[in-house]
Order: C-alpha cells, then structure tokens, then sequence
C-alpha cells in the first residue's frame, strides 16, 4: 500500500499542479493587489518550486495530517472524517438496493430466457446503463419528491434523505448486475455439473439456490467490488443534485477552486478505499471459490 | 405475537422512509429558510470575498455606519460623526450600551483592532483596498509601524480616522464586511477557528454550521437595533438550481432567486407571478477588449465590434428582458447625469472599418467562463463577429483558469461582470479603468487613459457631490468614446417567496438587508 498510495500522490500533485488556474485569484475576490497575491502565494508556499511542494506534502503526510484546505482554513482530515462516513452511507445503501435487484432482475432474465420478461428486463438495464445520473436522479426527484411527495429532494440525514440519492446512485450497478447475472446463469445452467444435479434428482430451487446462484457470486461480486470502489470515491453528480455531503461533492468544489490540500486529501482516501475493497474481494472469492483456497494453501 | 416483530419492525422503518417530505420537522417554526447555492467560504468580515459569506456576515455584525434601502449612509454603531479638514478626518461617536454577543461592551479600540486586522502584516487579508486609505496604513502593513497612525481613540466612544487625503465614498467603503467589528479576545481565543465560529454585535448570532449543509442564524434579543421578527434563519445549501425549485415549490424554502430558465414558467404562472419581486442590480455586464494589444488597442476597431452587436435583441429575445441596457459603465442607479449615448447597432458600419483597418478574416479569441448562459450568450456575439468580417473563436474554461487568464492578458475579447461593493459611482471608474488597476485589481481590460486616470482620482478627492459628479460625468463619457468594453446591460434580480411571507425586500447590495424586517 504505501509505495502505491505514493505513486498515487506523485501523479495527482503533478497533474493538479499541470492545470490551467490559480486558486489564489479565487481567494482574493474580484479587487486585489499584487502584493496581497503575492503574499497569499508564500503563505500556501505556492511561490516554491514544485519539487519542494511536493516534499512539503510528503513532510505532512508522513506526519499523519493532510493540511488545510486554502479557502476555509479547515483541517482538510478532520472534513474528511465528516464527509466520508456520509459517502459510506450513501455507497451502502445504493448496492442494498442494486444487489438484490440486480441479481433478482438478472436470474428472472436467465430463467424466462427469450421470452416477454426476458426482453423487458434486458431493456430495462440497457435504460439503466445508459441514463445519465443527472437526468436519473432529477426525474426521480421529480417523481418521488414534487409530485408524490414521498421523499425529501435534498440534504443530507437520515434514512428518508439517503433514498432517493442512493436510488439514483444504484441504477447503473443495478442494470449492470442484472446483465452480468443474466449472462452468467446462462453459462453455468447448461454446464455438466448442472446436469448431473438434475439427474440426480434436485429441485429446480435447490438447483438455482445452492448451484447456480454461488457459482454467479463469482462475477457478481468483481462487479459488486468495482462499483463500491467507485461509489465510495464519490458520486460527484449525485451529491451534488441531492445536495449530499460527501466526498465527490468535496473533491468537485475542491477541483473547481484549485483546493490543492482538499484534491490531495480526496484522491487519498479514495484510492486507500479502493485498494481496501479489491482487498475485501480477494478474500470473498477465496471464501466463495474453493479452487482458489485450494490454489492459496498450495502456495 | 412474537411473530409478528418482525412485521411490526418493517411496518416501522417503512413508516420512517415513506413519511412526507413536507413534515413540521422538516422546518423550525419561526425560522425563515433561504437558499445558499455554495457553502461561505469564511464568516470571518476580514476574509469575506463572496457574497454568500457577505450576507451572513451582515446579519451577525455591525459597522460604525451601514446603507439603508435608498442607498444613504446611517449611522450603525456610530450614532453621528463629523467630517473636518475638507475630508481627511472622520470623528465617529459611538452608541452607548451596545455589545457583542458574548457580553462585552464595543469599544473605539475594538474598531482600532478590526481596522489594524485588515490591514496586518501578517495576515492574508484580501481585503486591505477598503481601509488603506487611512493615513499610516501602508507602514503598518509593511511592518514598519506597530499601529496605524491614521486612526485615534479618543475615549471609548470616539474614534477618528485620519485619511492619507481626502476620498469621498469613504462613508461607503466603511458599511462593506471589512469594517466590522469584531471582539479581540474572541478571535485570539478561537484562532482560525473564528470564521467558523464568529463573535458579533448582529442582529442575529450564529447558531450552527454544518458545512456543506446548512447554516443556521438565531435571533440575537440582545441586539441593539431593531429586533428581527423571525427567530430565525436557515440558510440551506443546495448546490443545484432545479433542486432549489423542487424545494421552494414543497414549501422547505421561503425565498429563491428565481433561475433564468424558470423565469418565464414564473412568470405566467398564477400562482407564483404575484409572489415575485424584481430589483434593478447595481451591476454591469459587458464585453472586455484587451486593450493592450492588437487588434484591440485601436479604439475605432473596438467602436466597430461595439456597432456590430445588436445588444438591444439580444437583451429582449434571449436574455428575456432581464435587465436594462446599459449606455456605459456606470450603472442607471448611480448616474445623476445625462447618460452617454450608446453605440448605434450598425453592422454596415462594422463591416466597413473591420475591412478597412484590413482585419476581415482575423482570428479573435473570446474567453468564457463554464456558465452555459454565458456560453450562449458567446454563441451570439460570435455570429454578429462572423457578419463583421471577424472569426471569433471561443474558449471556454472554467472560472479559476479563466480568471487567470483574463487576468494576465491572454484574452483578446472576454465576458464579465461587475456588481457594486458599495453605492457610488467610483466603484464602476477607478477599479476597473484607472491604468493602476490592471489585471487582478479589476481592470482587466489594460485600458489606459492619463486623463481618465486624473479625472477619475480629481473626483476621489473632490468632496463636492455636484463637483465630483461632473468629473465622473467626464470620465464616463471618455470611457465610452474609447469603449474598451462593450457595455451590455445592468441585470435585474428576481425572487419568488411563499405566500406567508411578509415584508419580504430584495436589496441592491447585500449588507443593506440585516434580516430584521421580514416576517410570518
């Protein structure tokens, strides 16, 4: 991990350092000297070579602290700890809702193979897919909060705020599970193994449940593991539609103002969250294929 | 009955997730929600830059003098002052009896301490332009003095300012954030933590922040002014328009900024139309040459670009009426002269001296920022461009690299905007065309002019308001003949409130409002 999250600050420090814009011009409003400029510049150290910003960086991290956001003046970690439990939540709750869909929507596809349900489920995750998040969560919004008046259109709290972000958030992972189990069920329903438990006299439930649908977790879980990774990077659309406090929305204002600290700070924990789920996977597929416990125990 | 738990739990959670969105608990009774597109920045005075941190800040503090809804300087925590020596000394009295928040009394050394805040040498302060002109503020800020000459404390109740030489909005540049007054004990002990914890003498005081979320004002019953009506303010931020309409029109806001493309849904709406207002904003829209360079620093190619665009269409057809057009910098409000007459929409006229100065064919490149109306409005004045004879190409760039390159002079044409700090004329000539200012300090456009500069300064100093008028007058009318902008229009603001909001005013510049009139 550290040689990794390294590399990492290497690149985002040089890539966000190579963009066009000076976060200085935003900090002193529309009427400033450059004296005030050029004094803001030495206090943020941004009147130093690159070389020794990043070695200034590096001598913070490696003191545990991830700076000050320019703007506000804030510990950029202790915001961090604010916005990132609520990322959670919000990246939780939209694969509550993506995985038990997804897997249901895509084995009801494979089971009723070519026929009505079929095709609808198939449209239905190519709409999934292809709708921006944008217009996804602002029809829903639309929907569910203007007219129904079901749920609350944005903040940031309990259960009734979460919904309709993470309803938004989960449907393109949704359609995707529903075509990566649709696909998969219909690989491993016709292999022999599947014949056999047939012949020797096994339910169509038992056979779905205990055979066929472990045998999908596989996929379904890289799938599971890309989309959390990603969601708890951020869902910059959907925060900022429903007015979340999370991460993505922190890293986008940080971006815009050139928050150098705040980008640093986000793609850090970002890429530490990442790296920790594809952990959590390699561990579920050991747990779920016995091959691959068998291949570890060999090493 | 065991098992039914588990139903009863479920009918529970659902009971949660499914209430109405609209529920009393959503709101605080007594409480006016308004709508933030962005978080404040800093509720620090010192630091405000924007305006979001800038109307907060004017309900949780207090200047020696504030605008009131005409625009005239009334005394706030001064009760009466005098001006002596032709304009270079301000004596202010202050009221008696009036504290801040925590307790303690303001004192003349409190104003001492903010105004030497601002100015420090050790600060970040962006805000120095509003009290440098006191005399001894540039050796303070150097370091070469321990306390600013220029302002004296008499006695507790008497502060007098001594000015470097005599500057005639100084009244005006004293009713901005930068001025307030802050308590010493408050920000030592709170350290950077006081932008987010701020100690005032305001009508209201702040009661929570939850950044990114909400920010919510109690009403101060300590106050020494007028009392607020409402207990008070919420402030909700909601980064996305659309969001905000969904809002408002649930009932959860009570006041929005109507969106331009909701502005004529509200306008033909019957329930809505009658609970808009409209306010004519100190503003001016325009579109800068950089007059540093070719082809611009020609004034008669700029005169041709400027007869080239239909400002008067563009304002009626796309922009929807939203303002009013503007004949030169200065906005409408402001001018007690004759305004200069604007440039006649003549594409013939264009063509010809674009042809003439040989520019048919060239290439102009015309910076905007990421705002999808500006780009549009971009759009339109690069058709007008292409009928003059001129290929106008547009770069679009988000608004810290935009400012940085409008700033250093990489723009040939760009589109900004420019809304009044404080109400006077001079606001709209000396930062944004004395040759002192380019770049960063808002004359973005490089425009230089000796006797624009002598004229503009002569009325910086020249205390006679018919006087200083006539200096304006000239300096305006020279800005125009010269036209290093193309002056577009002065944007008119909409909101729209709730039915059950009373005395509701939109205001010109947003120090004016302090929150105390509005009711239920």
């Amino acid at each position: 991990m550290p040689p990794l999250l390294l590399g990492i600050t290497l690149i985002t420090f040089s890539l966000t350092k190579a963009l066009p814009g000076d976060p200085v011009y935003s900090m002193v409003g529309e009427r400033s000297n450059p004296e005030i400029i050029e004094k803001i510049r030495r206090q943020i150290g941004s009147d130093k070579d690159i070389l020794s910003q990043y070695a200034g960086y590096l001598t913070l991290l490696a003191k545990g602290e991830l700076g000050r956001s320019y703007f506000t003046n804030r510990r950029v970690a202790e915001d961090l700890l604010i916005k990132a439990p609520q990322t959670f939540r919000l990246a939780c709750m939209a694969m509550a809702i993506a995985v038990p869909c997804g897997l249901l929507l895509g084995l009801a596809a494979a089971l009723s193979r070519r026929r009505a349900v079929d095709r609808a489920i198939s449209a239905l995750s190519i709409c999934g897919l292809s709708l921006p998040v944008f217009w996804s969560g602002l029809i829903l919004m639309f929907v569910l909060s203007l007219k129904m008046k079901l749920l609350p259109p944005s903040g940031t709290g309990g259960l009734r705020y979460l919904l309709l972000p993470a309803m938004t958030l989960s449907l393109p992972a949704l359609a995707t599970l529903a075509r990566v189990t649709r696909v998969s069920v219909l690989d491993i329903r016709d292999m022999p193994f599947i014949r056999t438990a047939r012949a020797k006299g096994l339910g169509d439930m038992k056979i779905v449940v205990v055979h066929i649908l472990r045998n999908v977790l596989i996929p379904v879980v890289t799938v599971i593991g890309l989309d959390f990774g990603s969601y708890l990077s951020g869902a910059v659309l959907t925060e900022t539609i429903f007015g979340w406090d999370g991460i993505g929305r922190f890293a986008m204002e940080g971006i815009i103002k050139r928050d150098y600290p705040v980008i640093m700070g986000c793609i850090l924990i970002s890429t530490i969250s990442f790296v920790l789920i594809n952990m959590i996977v390699d561990v579920v597929y050991q747990y779920l294929d016995p091959r691959m416990r068998r291949l570890g125990n060999d090493r | 009955m065991k098992s039914f738990r588990p139903f009863f739990y479920v009918a529970v959670l659902l009971a949660a997730v499914v209430a109405p969105a609209c529920s009393p608990g959503s709101r605080s009774a007594g409480y006016i929600v308004y709508r933030l597109n962005a978080d404040p920045t800093t509720l620090d005075p010192a630091y405000i830059v924007d305006v979001t941190g800038g109307s907060i800040a004017a309900k949780l503090f207090n200047g020696l003098v504030r605008l009131d809804k005409e625009l005239h300087v009334i005394p706030d925590i001064a009760g009466s002052w005098e001006i002596r020596d032709g304009g270079r000394t301000y004596v202010f009295h202050l009221k008696k009896h009036i504290s801040f928040s925590n307790g303690r009394a303001v004192t003349a050394a409190d104003f001492r301490y903010s105004f030497e805040r601002v100015l420090s040498p050790e600060g970040r302060c962006p805000n120095t332009w509003v009290l440098d002109k006191i005399a001894g503020s540039d050796e303070f800020r150097q370091g070469s003095a321990g306390h600013v000459d220029g302002i004296g404390v008499t006695d507790p109740q008497t502060l007098v300012l001594r000015l470097k030489e005599p500057f005639a909005p100084f009244l005006q540049l004293l009713t901005m954030t930068a001025a307030y007054v802050v308590p010493e004990e408050e920000v030592k002990r709170r350290g950077p933590d006081f932008s987010s914890s701020p100690v005032g003498t305001g009508p209201f005081t702040l009661q929570e922040w939850r950044h990114n979320t909400e920010v919510v004002l109690k009403r101060n019953t300590a106050y020494f002014g007028d009392k607020a009506h409402v207990k008070g303010i919420r402030y909700r931020i909601i980064p996305e328009d659309l969001t905000a309409v969904t809002e408002f029109e649930l009932g959860n806001i009570d006041v929005i900024s109507v969106p331009a493309y909701e502005y004529s849904r509200y306008r033909m709406s019957g329930a809505w139309k009658n609970l808009m207002a409209s306010l004519h904003g100190l503003n001016t829209y325009y579109l800068g040459f950089n007059c540093s360079r070719p082809p611009f620093d020609d004034p008669e190619v700029r005169r041709a670009v400027a007869r080239a665009i239909d400002r008067e269409k563009i304002l009626r057809t796309f922009y929807e009426g939203r303002g009013r057009l503007a004949s030169g910098p200065v906005p409408d409000l402001l001018r007690s002269w004759a305004a200069p007459v604007a440039s006649p929409y003549d594409p013939a006229g264009a063509r010809r001296t674009i042809e003439k100065k040989g520019l048919s064919g060239r290439v102009v490149h015309f910076y905007v920022n990421a705002d999808p109306e500006v780009v549009d409005i971009a759009e339109i004045i690069q058709s007008y461009l292409k009928a003059a004879g001129l290929r106008v190409k547009i770069r679009q760039l988000e608004w810290s690299a935009y400012k940085m390159a409008v700033n250093s002079g990489e723009a040939d044409i760009f589109w900004l905007s420019w809304w009044a700090d404080y109400p006077d004329p001079e606001n709209f000539l000396f930062p944004l065309f004395h040759s002192s200012n380019h770049g960063a300090s808002g004359n973005r456009s490089r425009y230089t002019n000796p006797e624009v500069d002598r004229l503009i300064v002569e009325g910086q100093k020249t205390v006679d308001v018919r006087e200083r008028n006539s200096l304006y007058r000239e300096a305006e009318y020279r800005i125009v003949n010269d036209m290093p902008w193309v002056f577009f229009w002065h944007k008119t603001d909409f909101t729209v409130r709730q039915p059950t909001l009373k005395h509701y005013l939109i205001y010109p510049i947003y120090s004016i409002d302090k929150g105390t009139e509005v009711s239920f």
